[in-house]
């Protein structure tokens, strides 16, 4: 049995949303940065259990600086949000309490994954420095680029929405 | 005439689409999506995955724009998609075909959005440049101020030891130890100097001070250095040149000396002129030319106009210094308001010359006798010196030191704790006080000397302390401090100090 599942990758333009969906459908991964305007939709089928699958379709938005401007049709019948952040870049995080509640507010049963991609050009004592801010609200620190934690992160939401 | 239009260019835009609630499509038009009656909508993209949840709804309108649908690795179209739900199983959707538009979008938000990333990038990379650039420095003066130490120490018990018995033999060596005291002393001082120049903390210090005086005393030091090498030095110093100026004679000495010592180092036969004349008096400014002429080796044209850059040495054995002098010369120069230029020939010698700008002085004799009379401060009885330090070759320099006086009573402490206790028990004239005395600021050991006793509100303290920095002694001072004196120092400078803190 396959059930299907919307995804939305939503967050600052240029922080990799793009690269993450490809890492994860394609495997794949290109340094050129192509900027994405209005939405890709992408799918892939994972499998959860002996007799079940979750084909999980996956929306990247074109990316904001302020999610709050993001066309509400977008968003409807959102059954998981991955929100994603560029490590490299502060402006891409320095509001991302404020963007969580929003959501929050917004879809309150949704579940929520937050994400620092980019983390292989940083260190951890770059990580520990930035600990306040991403301490009990990040949930991974992924790279599109070298693959790190990527399979995780989509597979720990997948099994959150069924 | 109107439907021809119509057909020909609104027609291939659009695509109207009928389906059920549960997605079959019922009747469609082609012109974007290659469709086939009875295939479910859903099959064809991701995207209309969408609907299943949107269909069973009643007269609903649902707009999607700017979808970008990838089908059967065909050129991505770039669509707005309407549905229009039904009660009659009929829902439509219209799909309108904006590729062209949406590309131009996509060119303009790529060119925008790759600024933005840029600028962002640079900010960063600025951040973090400067941030590695304080590292550096607070490097540089953090390691210099260990080395001040053992540097004072190794100054003042050579200054002792030169005058004790010793064969000449040992006074030979005594002395190179001296001058690689002078010249380790000097790196130092330079290093410290290019430090505080890339973070902008020197500053000059503007006093009241007798150039006549410094340009004699200069005199007599290069004369005596050119005598031990075999090398002429004449001053030429014009007599309408002010014997008052203000400006920061602690820099104009440095800029002075390290001209000259570059000439004797670089001067192997021949001699070595110093001119100094007036240019002009102006808005009680007085503006001097200075000249240096050596008859050295010279620089050749590929070095020349790398001379005052920094770390830069010229390919010769004379030098021994890093390659920062000339650097902080040019720098000291120009916070002046003035430049220096350089002339040269290979084997036939340099000529060195920069002008300064001083504010005249407007002391009157007396005064001017006065600013003398304090740089020489005589004692009339003994003091009660308190010595609060913990490093024991600064504590033995400085018992030297002051001992061969036989002008002061000295005591040592070298732990904070004991300071009060003693001040009560003991009466106190002056106290030197380290800044480097374990786990206690000396600001902190200061302040409670001076909320101690209505005596102590005015004993003089000076502090022997590793940080040199202009914002640190302001700091010190502003803090019951009041004079610091920076490490490495001489027997002179703590005498000179401490005999004018007395007086």
């Amino acid at each position: 049995m396959t059930i299907s599942k919307k995804i939305v990758l939503i967050g600052h333009f240029g922080v990799g949303k793009t690269s993450l969906i490809r890492r994860f459908v394609e495997n794949t991964f290109t340094e050129d940065y192509k900027v994405t305007i209005g939405v890709h939709i992408s799918k892939r089928t994972i499998n959860i259990s002996e007799n079940e699958d979750i084909s999980l379709i996956i929306w990247d938005l074109e990316g904001q600086d302020d999610i709050k401007k993001t066309r509400p049709s977008y968003l409807l019948g959102t059954n998981g949000f991955i929100y994603v952040f560029d490590l490299t870049r502060p402006v891409t995080f320095e509001h991302l309490n404020d963007e969580l509640a929003f959501l929050k507010e917004n879809f309150v049963t949704t579940p929520i994954k937050v994400v620092g991609n980019k983390v292989d050009l940083v260190n951890k004592i770059y990580l520990k420095e930035h600990s306040e801010q991403f301490d009990n609200v990040v949930d991974y620190f992924v790279s599109a680029k070298t693959g790190s934690r990527v399979e995780k992160l989509f597979a720990k939401l997948a099994e959150e929405l069924i | 005439m109107l439907t021809k239009y119509i057909e020909k260019y609104h027609k291939n835009n659009f695509q109207y689409i009928l389906v059920d609630d549960a997605g079959k499509i019922l009747e469609q038009d082609n012109p974007i999506l290659p469709l086939t009656i009875g295939e479910n909508i859903q099959d064809i993209h991701p995207f209309f995955e969408i609907l299943t949840h949107l269909l069973p709804t009643i007269d609903e309108s649902f707009e999607f724009s700017c979808i970008n649908l990838d089908y059967n690795n065909q050129e991505t179209l770039v669509v707005d998609i309407s549905l229009k739900t039904s009660t009659n199983n009929n829902n439509l959707v219209i799909i309108e075909n904006l590729t062209n538009h949406y590309n131009n979008y996509q060119l303009t938000a790529q060119s925008r959005n790759e600024s933005i990333i840029n600028s962002q990038i640079l900010v960063l990379k600025n951040e973090y440049l400067l941030e590695k650039e304080t590292f550096k420095n607070n490097f540089i003066a953090n390691f210099s101020h260990q080395l001040r130490n053992p540097i004072t120490a190794s100054t003042i018990f050579s200054d002792l030891l030169i005058n004790s018995n010793l064969n000449s033999e040992q006074k030979n060596y005594l002395q190179i130890i001296q001058s690689a005291n002078k010249d380790l002393k000097q790196r130092i001082e330079d290093i410290l100097d290019i430090s505080k120049i890339e973070s902008g903390k020197l500053i000059l210090v503007n006093k009241v001070f007798n150039l006549k005086e410094l340009l004699k005393n200069l005199e007599i030091i290069y004369s005596y250095l050119g005598n031990k090498k075999g090398i002429h030095i004449q001053f030429n110093i014009e007599s309408n040149i002010p014997e008052f100026v203000e400006g920061d004679q602690y820099r104009l000495k440095q800029i002075i000396g390290n001209l000259l010592t570059n000439a004797l180092n670089f001067t192997n036969k021949g001699s070595i002129i110093m001119n100094v004349s007036l240019n002009y008096f102006r808005a009680k400014k007085v503006n001097l030319h200075f000249e240096i002429i050596d008859s050295g080796c010279g620089i050749d044209d590929e070095s020349i106009n790398s001379i005052f850059d920094r770390f830069t040495k010229l390919d010769t054995t004379a030098g021994t210094g890093i390659g920062l002098g000339l650097a902080i010369v040019k720098y000291l120069i120009s916070e002046m308001g003035g430049n220096i230029s350089v002339e040269s020939e290979v084997n036939k010698g340099s000529k060195f010359t920069f002008n300064i700008s001083f504010k005249t002085s407007n002391h009157s004799n007396d005064q001017k006798i006065e600013i003398l009379k304090n740089q020489t401060p005589q004692l009339k009885r003994k003091y009660n010196v308190l010595l609060v330090e913990d490093s024991e070759v600064i504590q033995l320099s400085i018992l030297k030191i002051l001992a061969s006086t036989g002008l002061f009573y000295i005591h040592i402490i070298d732990k904070a704790e004991m300071l009060i206790p003693h001040l009560i028990d003991n009466k106190v004239d002056l106290i030197l006080l380290s800044n480097t005395i374990q786990d206690f600021s000396a600001i902190t050991l200061a302040s409670s000397v001076r909320n101690l006793s209505k005596e102590y509100k005015k004993t003089p303290i000076i502090l022997l302390s590793t940080q040199g920095y202009k914002d640190d002694i302001k700091h010190f001072k502003k803090n019951s401090i009041n004079h610091v004196l920076v490490k490495p120092f001489d027997k002179n400078k703590l005498l000179e100090l401490v005999k004018q803190s007395l007086k």
